[in-house]
């Protein structure tokens, strides 16, 4: 029964890091602006078409390379077009701006690159890796996309909080997300900060966009892995960025673990139809936890003398 | 230079220099760093600063009035003095100009060493009036740097007048150095004004030998030595900080910490670990108390497991503290608790280090008291004077009761007068009040024996000094017995039901109370046991609540009992008022201390009806509303009868 | 109170001028053809009733307004309208009528915050803290601990500003712009919703401020007393119209300023 259970969980955790990754799209902005960026799902969505459509005709890192590029033209432009307009306006316009953003984007970026199902061809190895062969009968499976994905989330994750946490930038991005207009008073050139942020969240799509579309191919329905992120944040907080690791590994570990574990309970107990719990048992989870803890695993509390 | 030599303050910084050179003798943090000196520096500095003042004109026998915060140069300002023959005179900072003006003008001050600006206004505001103030030396130039500066100097000026000194002239230090050695110990070291109750301020003088032998023998009680750490943030002008702070470093060759500011001690505290200190009780009282909000606040794990071995603590941590035996799992359960609860507690507190705390100045709630020492704190009482040099008695390790304050100290003698006033002889017996022989005569016995003022007895189990009243406060019932009123109104004050009580019996036959419930302890109560009232007049009438009370006197009467020099004065009959003392009323005064004298004119009816023996008595009495408005309260008391205990055989008088 | 500066001060340099200046929202003006300069080193009071554009005008010289009409001079360079950033590059710093402190850092990253533009080195080298970034570190933190010293604020250094009484928050406000070292400090009533000793503790360092550090201050303030201690110059405005400008005296005994003061309380 371990074993199973075991590589169950590690599955889990390894889509929870993917989770990670894009719920940290939604960190970085809402942390820097105040923003909760509706868009996140289609910018990974954009990034991963970009990416496929020109992997097609030329080497990998020039592909790679270039969707960098497009992503941070797409932060210059949202923020040249949409943002420096909305400057000190309510969270509810700017968010409303943001669903604006999140449906151009995803019928810019079919109109441009085409609405078929891509693949994404990275080249990875295929075979599966077995671990612990001599703890468990036919050892542990594991997917060594799966693998490298995670590898390579972990330590984007590890880069962009140093990032933000150790320099002065993060120090910027704090008091932007506080008061722009205080922000603003000190010197710190909003703009600047909303490109930085909005290039580095393009970024993260992009590499989200890549791992999901190794994994399930470049298509519409990878901009609603945005959703999935939503449970995440709403256990991670929305302002932390270790909390949407944390956030992401209990979801994704946590939705396996019910699929295989919680299942069969469920079935025989309540005689029901069985399955489909992994749709919705991050949601049950995210909602109990709201009603606990409203602000997050590790989001601030806000405590304020009037 | 010998040790037996060092017999003045600046002999002791010299002697520390050599001895403790390159250890820090004080600290102070500025600009949020820790900035530190070492004995050799200290001594450096102080001798800069006493050479540029001797060139400014300081002479032997000269007052230098010192005023301010804690600080180094403050502190180094008194040696400086001291090493000339002039004589400090601290000064409470916060008093206002008037009040420096009686101390400089009756004290002859010369020069002042203040902290800032504030300070250095005040002196100029009044400096017409005092025409011996030729100096006003400052520590903090901020705000200072357009100010006339003829008759005003930066201490660092001052410094750097007696640098120029040693520098041009070689025999400079010789002579400084001559200067020191021509001071001995009975020469008068310092002058500390005390703030009595009455009347103008009287300056203690106090010599050399009084606070060095003083500070000694402190040392030895407590065993301190060069390791502890001080944080020194009660007034300089106050005898305690002059001996914590000044007088045992010196001795004991220990670092002195100054704080960043008045507000950041608490912090300042943590980030050096005290581990030696002096607070009095409303300041042990205002950090648990802070610590208890804390809690109430924080999630409920945390809670619960702050709450769970709090208990722990105050079921077995003063046992072990004293050493006592104690089962193997409480020692467990301790153990684990000092992890989770009480070491992270204490460093919050800033006491993970602390090796002893004192706290004296007024009684302390026993269990605030028991709290400290539960967590392991080692809290204990003293009983001082400025006229005493501080200590007259303090509680040996070990020997801890939340209601004494312990035994003489050593080479201290005290004895109780038949009106009860404790008296005593050591030491540190002051050189009498500058100016004031004859208040000097009044205090101080041609034998040498002080009278503190102080009525107390010695416990007789323990062996302890109880203080008990103000001297003047004691009376006797007609049967000669003693009463000391507060001792028995802080025993009935203890409860927390009961908000004020006012015992009376002094030239009558037996002791009666008049007490006041407290509205939200037993409007509390009464919730739980579903006793409907209308207004604090019905509740505090209700038979129940008397029944309540008439349980607590009864116990205290008990603890009287126990105490053969208060046995005589239990609470015979007791009565609840219908309304709350109050200050507007004139009945407590605004630092609610009950006014014992107004209360029983403004409520005698209720007297004369408890010493008839009536039931009951009808009352009425003029309030001040809180608009200002007046108006007449009328009410029936009813009286209650209550048994003394008996007094349990004593085996031997002690 | 004031003796040290005195007329010399006030015919001293013009640090900014603000000529003919005109900003309207919609169809309401909020200023209406002001001019005024303000000179270096003195103290410089703005006042008027409610909606007389004080604040209007402050964000105008900060930049975040940028006025339809008029020109602004500061440092001798003429300009109609720059960004807020520019305006802090340039040594204009700021403090707002209802305090905007980044509520969720402590005082000293606020302050610490002020200090942003005076920071040299690249993010690599404060990312690995060593050598000449440490250095820059350390002396950044040395100068943050001086205002912090200056303002008396230490026992609050550590501590979420959001957490801080009304008072404190605005030391702290006022902290964080003494950080920036600025050539022009504008105040938006530093001393609203405090006690009299709180307003007595802002009033010196005020004047500390400008004494010390010489440092220009136009301050907006209701606080009739305080503006008469405190200033060199009174600007005042009433409903974006300049009525009066000239020192404490002539001020007060002005009849348009009378007349828009009595006409409030009617």
């Amino acid at each position: 029964m371990l074993g199973p259970v075991l590589e169950t969980l590690i599955g889990g955790l390894m889509t929870g890091v993917l989770y990670a990754l894009v719920a940290l799209g939604f960190v970085l902005i809402f942390k820097a602006s105040g923003v909760f960026n509706f868009a996140q799902g289609a910018m990974v969505l954009f990034a991963a078409l970009s990416f496929a459509r020109l992997s097609e005709f030329m080497p990998l890192v020039l592909a790679f390379a270039l969707s960098v590029l497009i992503m941070i033209a797409l932060a210059y432009a949202i923020e040249f077009l949409v943002l420096r307009r909305l400057v000190n306006q309510e969270g509810i316009i700017l968010f409303m701006a943001t669903l604006g953003i999140a449906y151009f984007l995803e019928g810019f970026g079919q109109s441009i690159w085409g609405s078929d199902i891509y693949k994404i061809g990275l080249g990875l190895p295929t075979n599966p890796i077995f671990i612990l062969e001599s703890v468990f009968p036919g050892g542990l499976l594991i997917d060594p996309v799966e693998l490298i994905a995670a590898s390579i989330c972990a330590v984007m994750v590890l880069v962009l909080a140093v990032f933000f946490q150790v320099t002065r930038i993060g120090r910027a991005l704090r008091a932007v997300a506080d008061d722009h207009q205080a922000a603003q008073s000190v010197g710190i050139p909003l703009n600047r900060i909303w490109i930085i942020v909005w290039a580095a969240s393009g970024l993260v799509a992009l590499v989200a966009g890549m791992m999901w579309g190794a994994k399930l191919g470049v298509q519409f329905s990878l901009s609603l892995i945005a959703l999935k992120a939503l449970p995440v944040l709403i256990l991670g907080g929305l302002t932390s960025i270790p909390g949407a690791i944390v956030g992401g590994l209990i979801i994704g570990a946590g939705e396996k673990l019910a699929e295989v574990l919680l299942a069969p309970i469920l079935i025989r107990t309540f005689d029901l139809a069985g399955g489909g719990i992994e749709n919705w048992f991050a949601y049950v989870l995210a909602l109990i936890f709201l009603l606990v803890r409203p602000q997050g695993l590790f989001g601030e509390r806000i405590i304020e003398r009037v | 230079m010998a040790t037996e030599a060092a017999d003045t303050f600046p002999k002791l910084l010299i002697r520390n220099a050599g001895l403790y050179a390159g250890r820090p003798a004080y600290r102070h943090k500025d600009l949020g760093i820790w900035q530190a000196w070492t004995w050799a520096q200290v001594l450096e500095e102080v001798r800069a600063f006493s050479l540029g003042l001797q060139e400014l004109g300081l002479e032997r026998g000269d007052k230098t009035a010192i005023i301010g915060s804690n600080r180094p140069r403050l502190y180094w300002a008194m040696c400086a003095a001291q090493a000339l023959g002039a004589v400090p005179v601290p000064i409470y900072s916060d008093s206002v100009a008037e009040e420096m003006a009686y101390i400089l003008d009756h004290a002859e001050v010369t020069i002042a060493v203040v902290e800032d600006q504030e300070q250095v206004d005040k002196l100029l505001s009044i400096r017409d009036r005092l025409p011996r103030l030729s100096l006003i030396v400052y520590d903090e130039p901020r705000g200072l740097r357009d100010y006339d500066h003829t008759r005003l100097k930066w201490i660092a000026d001052v410094q750097k007048l007696g640098r120029d000194r040693l520098a041009a002239d070689a025999t400079a230090l010789q002579r400084w150095e001559g200067a020191v050695a021509a001071g001995s110990g009975p020469d008068l070291a310092i002058m500390l004004y005390t703030s009595g109750t009455t009347g103008r301020p009287k300056g203690v003088m106090l010599t050399f030998d009084n606070l060095i032998i003083s500070a000694i023998n402190g040392n030895r009680f407590d065993s301190l030595g060069p390791d502890e750490q001080v944080v020194a943030y009660l007034p300089l002008a106050w005898v305690g900080d002059h001996v914590f702070s000044y007088a045992q470093p010196f001795t004991a060759g220990f670092c002195v910490n100054c704080p960043e500011s008045p507000e950041t001690v608490g912090e300042d505290r943590r980030e050096i670990g005290t581990t030696y200190g002096f607070a009095p009780p409303r300041i042990y009282e205002n950090l648990i108390t802070l610590t208890m909000v804390r809690m109430e606040d924080a999630g409920r794990l945390k809670r619960n497991l702050f709450h769970y071995f709090i208990a722990v603590a105050r079921r077995w941590g003063e046992k072990i503290l004293n050493r006592e035996k104690v089962p193997l799992h409480a020692r467990l359960l301790y153990w684990l608790g000092e992890r989770l609860v009480y070491g992270p507690l204490k460093n919050r507190l800033g006491v993970s280090r602390i090796r002893l705390a004192y706290t004296a100045g007024e009684a302390i709630g026993p269990e605030i008291f028991r709290f400290w020492r539960a967590l392991g704190v080692n809290l204990k009482q003293l009983y001082g004077q400025t006229e005493a040099s501080v200590y007259i008695t303090a509680q040996p390790d070990g020997e801890i009761y939340a209601d004494t304050v312990g035994k003489p100290n050593i080479d201290v003698d005290i004895k109780i007068a038949d009106n009860g006033e404790v008296l005593f002889k050591s030491p540190g017996v002051f050189a009498g009040y500058y100016k004031d022989p004859q208040k000097t005569a009044e205090t101080k016995t041609s034998d040498g024996w002080v009278h503190t003022g102080d009525a107390g007895f010695i416990d007789a189990k323990t062996g302890h000094l109880k203080i008990i009243d103000r001297a003047k406060d004691v009376g006797r019932l007609n049967d000669g017995s003693l009463l000391a009123p507060k001792y028995i109104e802080n025993k009935l004050k203890f409860y927390p039901n009961i908000r004020e009580a006012v015992v009376y019996g002094d030239k009558r036959d037996f002791v009666c109370a008049m007490l006041n419930i407290d509205l939200t302890a037993v409007g509390n109560w009464a919730e739980r046991n579903n006793i409907v009232y209308g207004s604090y007049q019905e509740l505090a009438g209700h038979p129940r609540v008397y029944d309540m009370l008439a349980q607590h006197v009864e116990e205290v009467n008990r603890s009287l009992a126990e105490e053969k020099a208060m046995a005589g004065a239990q609470i015979r009959r007791f009565l609840i008022l219908h309304k709350e003392l109050d200050a507007d009323d004139g009945e407590v005064t605004r630092t609610q201390k009950v006014r014992r004298g107004f209360v029983a004119e403004r409520y005698a009816p209720l007297i004369t009806a408890l010493y008839s023996g009536a039931r009951e008595a009808d009352i009425s009495t003029e309030v001040t509303f809180e608009d200002g408005r007046k108006g007449m309260l009328s009410a029936r008391a009813k009286i209650r009868d209550v048994a003394a205990a008996p007094v349990p055989a004593m085996e031997k008088a002690a | 109170m004031r003796a040290p500066s005195g007329p010399d001060v006030v015919a001293g340099e013009v640090l900014l001028a603000v000529e003919n200046v005109s900003l309207a929202f919609g169809g309401v003006k909020a200023v209406s053809g002001v001019s005024f300069d303000i000179r270096k080193g003195e103290i410089r009071a703005i006042i008027g009733p409610n909606g007389a554009g004080k604040t209007s005008l402050l964000n105008i010289i900060n930049g975040f307004y940028h006025p339809q009409r008029g020109r602004i001079t500061f440092k001798g360079k003429a300009r109609s309208a720059m960004r807020p950033y520019e305006a802090a590059l340039g040594g204009i710093a700021r403090t707002f009528q209802n305090v905007a402190l980044f509520k969720g850092m402590t005082a000293i990253d606020n302050i610490m915050a002020g200090r942003t533009l005076k920071m040299r080195r690249g993010f690599f080298w404060q990312l690995i803290r060593i050598g000449p970034a440490l250095a820059e570190e350390v002396e950044q933190r040395r100068r943050v601990e001086e205002i912090i010293d200056f303002l008396k604020i230490q026992h609050v250094r550590k501590i979420q500003v959001g957490k801080l009484p009304y008072g404190l928050q605005k030391r702290v406000e006022l902290g964080r712009a003494l950080a920036m070292e600025p050539d022009l400090l504008l105040l938006d009533e530093p001393m609203a919703g405090m006690n009299l000793e709180e307003k007595e503790d802002m009033c010196r360092f005020i004047l500390d401020v400008n004494a010390h550090y010489g440092t220009t201050i136009a301050l907006i303030e209701h606080d009739m007393g305080v503006v008469m201690d405190l200033s060199d110059r009174v600007l005042v405005l009433d409903h974006g119209i300049k009525i009066a400008d000239g020192k404490p005296a002539e001020v007060q005994a002005d009849r348009a300023v009378i007349d828009a003061y009595l006409g409030l309380t009617h």
